[in-house]
């Protein structure tokens, strides 16, 4: 098939999938906690996948995430609430939607790379550990600034008055307090999924995400190939931000039950559950982060499930003392370091669910190395077109076919 | 002049690591920059290639002043490099270190890779050619997809070569290529270095210890020594150079260690 053709019926499916999923949803869970979960594991994956461009692919340690989580969601939530009081408010519908969600998921994504930006371009520029503490202190700085804003009478100046309009440590509830609209579907969320993790793959397999991917493993040796390591690095790390940004948007606007944007969902604990799915589900592997995203979520959440049990429950009356919160994070502590021990790389290490599109034919098997370069390049070149032809296998991926003599590339 | 120093020094706090040194490399030669263990010629190669700025002096390639120039565009410009250490990019495939080295070839951008455009694949298409034709060269066309890690010692140095290569390079410059090879290894590296040259109209800078090599491919050598220049002249005349014996086997000592031996003998009888 040629490729433009598949490429339109894929997308056509996909929409189609999304599509059936906005309103098919209820239907396939019924229970509205798992719904909500698995809406919430979605916007975890983003959240993931966009963290492992930084983390995974260009290997720059950022741990404050959740500070760009947050920008993004402050942003989408006050935009898409302004945009709800323009369209004369009333229940969000989803023909409304088309209307408020991209604007508001383009600012969340805009205003996070903005900051991502700004914070990337300093501490970037060194080599070393640096971005781990300047992403750490952003994110903290980001969530105290809001969480401290005084809010009501006490507002003074006009910086004052924008941080108190978001709501301090109570939360942001839209422009009049009745609750960011949720526009947030399980259309938009699965669709920036889909869309998350495209750009995700195609970013990893360019040459873009080759240098990156180089840069990880060498700086002064990407250097000396012509990669310019600050660029790739800010590059990626605004990408990131972005992202991230994007999945803060949804988190605002989605069906969770929950109409509010509090400054406490982006406290540390939550950039270090975005780092686990990344580790967890195999640092710089796209399909790693998908699984990461969802395996974090759930775990944490059957964790607390699990807490409801007969016998854990007889176990709490018998041993009063016994902290069952505590006992949640010994539990979630030791399946990570379990699994850290079984696979130190991440369940995927760099590789892929999949195999890439252009798997090449296994080649007959490699002896020993000769020691010696008995035969120089010269030699080798002059052998070439001498070389019979059917030292290539069948079905030898094309590249290998079309295969020009050493002299001749030039 | 391909290359061209002009009074180029490099301190390191209070060590100054290379002291005023001058050397021109001629187009489409093969020069030797040699030197006693810590000599500098290691800096010397960091300094052209960017990653130490010099602080005095010039260096000049083709022409223009590589002072303002960061690592990744003096590269671009065609001033490819190896390491005395080896540095491959480790987890990648043999294939891809390879294709890394196509910044300054390659014309997609980050936009026509994320909507993968007909021309994205166009451009992979030529990379991964030009890549796997620069393997077949090197022999490494087996190993492309394989971890470049698990290469052996010299198809690793090999590959880093190919991976200069790759960029096109008007120089190359060849930190101790030959540093772990045997006679015979070493007898092909000579020929590979002239094969470079002649069919890529390189100019080849090597910094070598192993004199089977210096000697037998250098046009022109460079000796330095604490940094400084101690000798310069082709390999006849640096060979027969009396300073540079000096610096690699020590002062001539003629009259004293006789009798002071004789004077040790003595008191022992």
């Amino acid at each position: 098939m040629p490729r433009p053709l598949k490429r339109v019926i894929t997308a056509l499916v996909l929409l189609g999938v999304v599509v059936a999923l906005e309103f098919g949803f209820e239907t396939v869970m019924p229970d509205a906690a798992w719904r909500q979960l698995a809406l919430f594991a979605m916007v975890n994956v983003i959240a993931a996948l966009s963290l492992n461009v930084i983390n995974g692919m260009a290997g720059q340690f950022s741990i404050g995430h959740a500070g760009f989580v947050g920008i993004g969601a402050y942003t989408g939530a006050i935009v898409s609430g302004n945009l709800h009081q323009q369209l004369g408010g009333g229940d969000p519908l989803f023909g409304n939607s088309f209307l408020v969600m991209p604007p508001a998921l383009l600012a969340s994504g805009l205003v996070a790379a903005l900051f991502g930006l700004v914070v990337g371009l300093p501490s970037l520029r060194l080599r070393g550990d640096y971005l781990a503490i300047v992403t750490l202190g952003f994110a903290e700085i980001f969530r105290l600034t809001i969480a401290t804003a005084t809010t009501g009478a006490a507002e003074q100046g006009t910086v004052g008055r924008l941080l108190g309009a978001l709501g301090g440590q109570i939360g942001y509830a839209g422009p009049d307090d009745t609750g960011v609209p949720q526009y947030g579907g399980p259309f938009w969320i699965f669709g920036a999924v889909v869309l998350a993790t495209l750009i995700a793959w195609r970013l990893k397999f360019s040459g873009w995400g080759r240098a990156l991917r180089a840069l990880r493993e060498d700086e002064i040796a990407s250097a000396a190939v012509g990669v310019d390591p600050t660029r790739y690095k800010v590059t990626s790390f605004v990408i990131s931000a972005a992202g991230g940004g994007i999945a803060g948007g949804l988190l605002a606007s989605m069906r969770d039950g929950n109409p509010t944007i509090q400054p406490d969902q982006f406290t540390f604990s939550y950039s270090f559950d975005a780092i686990t799915m990344v580790i967890l589900g195999g640092s710089g592997s796209v399909t790693g982060s998908i699984v990461g995203g969802v395996l974090v979520t759930f775990t944490v959440k059957l964790i607390e499930q699990l807490q409801g049990l007969d016998s854990v429950l007889a176990l709490k009356a018998a041993y009063p003392a016994l902290d069952l919160n505590a006992l949640r994070m010994v539990l979630y502590a030791s399946i990570l370091i379990g699994l850290m021990i079984l696979r130190p790389e991440g369940l995927f290490g760099e590789r892929e669910l999949f195999g890439r599109r252009v798997v090449r034919a296994k080649r007959p098997p490699v002896g020993p190395a000769e020691p010696v370069p008995a035969t120089t390049g010269a030699e080798a070149a002059a052998e070439r077109p001498g070389a019979p032809p059917e030292e290539q296998p069948p079905g030898t991926a094309v590249e290998h076919e079309v295969k020009p003599t050493g002299r001749e590339f030039e | 002049m391909s290359l061209d120093l002009q009074r180029v020094t490099k301190r390191f706090g209070g060590l100054r690591a290379v002291g005023g040194v001058s050397f021109s490399v001629p187009d489409r030669s093969i020069f030797g920059l040699i030197g006693p263990n810590g000599a500098g010629k290691t800096t010397v190669f960091n300094l052209i290639t960017g990653v130490y700025k010099h602080d005095e002096g010039s260096i000049r390639f083709g022409g223009t002043d590589l002072a303002p120039l960061r690592p990744s565009q003096i590269a671009r410009l065609g001033v490819a490099r190896t390491f005395q250490n080896i540095r491959l990019f480790g987890q990648l495939t043999v294939l891809e270190n390879v294709l890394v080295a196509c910044e300054n070839l390659r014309r997609s951008t980050l936009t026509s890779a994320l909507l993968r455009s007909p021309f994205f694949y166009k451009d992979e298409q030529e990379m991964t050619e030009r890549a796997l034709s620069l393997l077949s060269v090197f022999k490494l066309e087996e190993m492309a997809d394989e971890i470049s890690t698990s290469l052996s010692y010299g198809n690793q140095r090999r590959l880093e070569i190919a991976r200069a290569m790759m960029l096109k390079p008007k120089l190359l410059l060849l930190d101790e290529p030959a540093a772990g090879m045997n006679y015979g290894e070493a007898e092909g590296l000579k020929q590979q270095i002239r094969w470079l040259r002649d069919t890529f109209d390189i100019t080849v800078v090597l910094v070598e210890h192993n004199m089977q090599v210096v000697m037998g491919v250098c046009e022109e050598i460079h000796v330095l020594d604490h940094g400084e220049t101690i000798s310069h002249g082709t390999p006849e005349a640096v060979r027969r150079d009396p300073k540079v014996l000096a610096a690699y086997l020590g002062e001539e000592v003629e009259d004293e260690a006789r009798p002071a031996a004789a004077a040790a003998a003595e008191e022992r009888a």
